[in-house]
């Protein structure tokens, strides 16, 4: 918000950019920062920098974490049968409690909170990266 | 377990994630209390009577209130012994 106004009071003292209206549902940062970039490369504000704008996880790396995770968590059995598709009762020999150990640890690697119903959905490690994917605040 | 009330599915669940929150602290580490809870939990799983259910919910709730219980004795306790014994 402060970063959406502060562009436009220097893009309002540049004067060479035609003004437009940030939209301030979207993704405030990013789109304002890209489109102001368009406008006016010359006079680009350095000094803005987004420290705090979302970068995006990828699949590969939300994959990677979590199969960290569970390489890690002591109940896994066979750690070989260990891969993107494993289901965790079926492949991994944990049972429904260990499966909700395993939620829970996936939101703190990823400081979310995962509501009850969604977490029982979660059977596999590629349903967790779906629904980590899904997700805008987790990092 | 599925073929139960999953309302009463989703309370064990969330009273076992809530223990397992409270077991962190706990004095004998966080593994010891993780492999206890988990065989507790683990020995009623073939509970089928709603009834029954219920009781243990009531029981685990219980325990968690212990815990707590025990947090609070254990800090009462070092502050006590870091001011009296001066």
């Amino acid at each position: 918000m402060i970063r959406t106004a502060f562009l436009r009071t220097a893009r309002q003292a540049i004067r060479s950019a035609p003004r437009y209206h940030a939209p301030i549902a979207r993704p405030v940062a990013r789109s304002s920062l890209f489109q102001s970039k368009q406008v006016a490369p010359a006079t680009y504000f350095q000094a803005v920098r987004s420290y705090s704008a979302h970068a995006g996880l990828s699949k590969d790396e939300v994959e990677g974490r979590i199969m960290d995770l569970l390489k890690n968590f002591d109940k896994v059995q066979d750690a070989s049968k260990l891969n993107a598709q494993s289901h965790f009762h079926n492949d991994l020999g944990l049972d429904s409690l260990d499966t909700v150990e395993v939620v829970m640890a996936i939101e703190e690697e990823f400081s979310i909170e995962i509501p009850d119903k969604e977490a029982d959905a979660i059977h596999s490690v590629n349903q967790a990266v779906e629904y980590i994917l899904a997700q805008p605040d987790a990092h | 377990m599925t073929s139960t009330n999953p309302a009463l599915r989703h309370q064990v669940i969330r009273i076992y994630k809530d223990l397992l929150y409270l077991g962190r602290e706990y004095p004998q580490g966080y593994d010891f209390f993780r492999t206890r809870l988990h065989r507790a939990f683990a020995s009623q799983k073939n509970l089928t009577d709603e009834k029954k259910i219920r009781k243990g919910i009531e029981r685990a709730e219980f325990v968690k209130k212990e815990i707590e219980a025990l947090y609070y004795l254990k800090r009462y306790r070092t502050l006590r012994q870091r001011y009296d014994k001066s």
